[in-house]
C-alpha cells in the first residue's frame, strides 16, 4: 500500500529498537500484564509505581482540567511507552493514565526501569528519542486543537486507534472520543456519518471498521501523517 | 557570573560547573519579535533567557500559529538538543525584549552527558515544559480567549518579576493563535474591571488576585507543577 503506512512493530517498538542482548535482559526485568479497559494507572499526584511497554494495548494519558471527563493529551500504544515522567527522574504523575485499548504490556517497576536507563545506554538513547517524539507530538496536538475541524480530527484519532490496535476494527464509542477530542458528541456523530457516507469508514454499536484507510488518511488532518514522519525519523 | 545566576537553572548549578560553561557562554540581546529558533530548522545554540521571555510556537502549514510555553529566566530553550533531536518542532520568539545568555549545543551535550546535577536538572525542567505543553494544548481547545489572556499575562509577569509588559495585541494574537479583534475584546474586558491597564502596547497588571480569577485552572496547574519540580524556580 501506497502512502503512509501504520506504525505496526512486533510487541513493542521502542523494546524492538535494542540490540538482542540488551532487549532480553530489560525483558527479564519486566512482567507480562493485562491492562482492562478503563484501568486507570496513575492519577495527578500519585506515585508512579511502574512503567509500561504496551504491546497490544494503549495508554491515553489525560490532563487533568477540573472536569469529569479530562481530555486526552498523547496516546501510548505499542509504539511507544508510558512512564516519561520516571525517565525524566520524577516520581509522581502530574496527569492521570488510563488504558484506552484493553491488551498486553510490559510492566517494570519503576525503580527497575530507572536503574537499567542508567546501565543501558541504548535504552537511554531511545528513550530520549521517545521523549523528543512525543513533545513534538503536544506541540502538534497544541496547534490541532486549536486549528483542525472535528472531521479532521475525528479521522486522525481512528488512524491512530487502528495503528495502535493493529487492526482496521475497533471499539471507539462517539461518546469517548467526544471525550479525549474535547469536542461535543454531536459534533462526532455528525463527522462520522460523513466519514460513512463517504465510505470511509463502516460503524455499529461503537465499533468502527476502516474501508478504505487511504481516503481516511486523505480525510485527516496532516498532523496523522507528520507524527508518524517524525516517529519513523528518529525511532525508525 | 553573577548576571549568569540570574537564570534560575544556571543558579541552580555548583560555582564549578556555571565557571566551566561560562567559557562558552555568550550574551546577547533579545529584541522583541526575534525569532531565535525556526521551527524544523538545525540549531546550533540554546538560550537561557535572564530579562527576556521567550515564545515557544507551533506553526502550522498554513502559517497560522499557536503558543505552546512561555519561558523566561525560569528555563532553557532548546531542550530538544540534549534529548537526541536535531531540529526543533516549534518556533521561539522573544516577546518580551531583555537579555540572555546563549551557549553552542556542544558545550550544553558535553555537560549534560558527564550526568550529575546539570543533567537532573535539564530533565526535571523538561518535564516540567512537558506540563506545561500537555496543559496548553487541552487549554487551547477547552477554554476561552479571556481566559487565556489571563494565563499568558500571569506566566508572563511572573517570569518579568514585574507588572508589566510592553507588548502589541497583534503579536499577543499570533502567539495565542486567535484573532486580533478577539484579544482586542478580552483586554477591553479585563480594563473595565481594573485589572489591567492597556496603553499603546504597555499592559500593566493593576489586580493580580483577581486577574487569577480570570484565568483558567491550566495557570495553577502549571505553577504548582514547576514549584514542585523546580522549587527555586517558582514565583512566590
Amino acid at each position: 500500500m501506497e502512502g503512509p503506512a501504520r506504525i505496526a512493530p512486533i510487541r513493542n517498538g521502542l523494546l524492538e529498537r535494542l540490540p538482542l542482548a540488551r532487549r532480553a535482559r530489560v525483558i527479564s526485568g519486566c512482567e507480562r500484564v493485562q491492562l482492562a479497559s478503563k484501568e486507570s494507572l496513575a492519577e495527578p499526584g500519585g506515585e508512579m509505581r511502574s512503567v509500561y511497554f504496551p504491546t497490544g494495548s494503549s495508554i491515553s494519558v489525560l490532563v487533568p482540567m477540573g472536569l469529569s471527563l479530562p481530555p486526552e493529551v498523547r496516546l501510548a500504544g505499542s509504539e511507544g511507552f508510558y512512564g516519561i515522567a520516571v525517565a525524566l527522574g520524577m516520581t509522581m504523575s502530574p496527569m492521570h493514565a488510563r488504558v484506552q485499548e484493553p491488551g498486553s504490556a510490559w510492566r517494570m517497576g519503576s525503580g527497575a526501569f530507572r536503574r537499567e536507563l542508567a546501565r543501558t545506554p541504548p535504552l537511554r538513547d531511545c528513550i530520549d528519542r521517545y521523549i523528543f517524539v512525543t513533545m513534538a507530538q503536544l506541540m502538534r496536538n497544541a496547534g490541532c486543537n486549536r486549528f483542525h475541524v472535528v472531521l479532521q480530527r475525528v479521522a486522525r484519532r481512528m488512524l491512530m486507534t487502528a495503528d495502535r490496535a493493529h487492526s482496521a476494527t475497533f471499539r471507539l464509542t462517539h461518546e469517548s472520543l467526544a471525550n479525549v477530542l474535547g469536542v461535543r458528541r454531536v459534533g462526532v456523530t455528525e463527522a462520522a456519518s460523513v466519514l460513512q457516507k463517504r465510505r470511509l469508514i463502516g460503524y455499529s454499536r461503537g465499533v468502527v471498521t476502516i474501508l478504505d484507510r487511504v481516503g481516511l488518511e486523505r480525510a485527516a488532518c496532516a498532523c496523522y501523517r507528520d507524527d508518524i514522519a517524525l516517529y519513523r525519523r528518529y525511532l525508525g | 557570573m553573577s548576571d549568569l545566576r540570574q537564570n534560575l537553572l544556571l543558579a541552580a548549578l555548583s560555582a564549578a560547573q556555571l565557571k566551566r560553561l561560562a567559557r562558552n557562554m555568550e550574551a546577547i540581546e533579545m529584541p522583541l519579535g526575534d525569532v531565535l529558533y525556526e521551527s524544523g530548522r538545525h540549531s546550533s545554540h540554546v538560550y537561557f533567557p535572564t530579562t527576556s521571555i521567550i515564545s515557544l510556537l507551533y506553526v502550522l502549514e498554513s502559517g497560522a500559529s499557536s503558543q505552546i510555553a512561555v519561558v523566561g529566566n525560569d528555563g532553557v530553550i532548546g531542550v530538544s538538543l540534549f534529548m537526541g533531536g536535531e531540529t526543533t518542532p516549534s518556533r521561539a520568539v522573544v516577546q518580551s525584549a531583555g537579555v540572555g545568555y546563549r551557549l553552542p549545543d556542544r558545550a550544553i551535550k558535553d555537560e549534560f552527558h558527564r550526568g550529575g546535577p546539570l543533567q537532573h536538572l535539564m530533565l526535571r525542567y523538561t518535564q516540567a515544559l512537558i506540563t506545561q505543553m500537555a496543559q496548553t494544548a487541552v487549554c487551547n481547545r477547552h477554554h476561552s480567549v479571556d481566559q487565556q489572556l489571563a494565563r499568558w499575562l500571569l506566566h508572563s509577569i511572573d517570569r518579568l518579576g514585574v507588572p508589566h509588559i510592553t507588548m502589541t495585541q497583534e503579536l499577543i494574537a499570533t502567539m495565542l493563535g486567535v484573532r486580533r479583534e478577539g484579544v482586542t475584546e478580552a483586554a477591553g474586558k479585563l480594563q473595565k474591571v481594573g485589572v489591567i491597564r492597556y496603553r499603546r502596547g504597555h499592559i500593566s497588571v493593576l489586580d493580580r488576585p483577581k486577574l487569577e480569577k480570570h484565568a483558567c485552572e491550566c495557570y495553577e496547574v502549571v505553577r504548582r507543577e514547576t514549584a514542585r519540580l523546580l522549587p527555586w524556580v517558582a514565583p512566590h
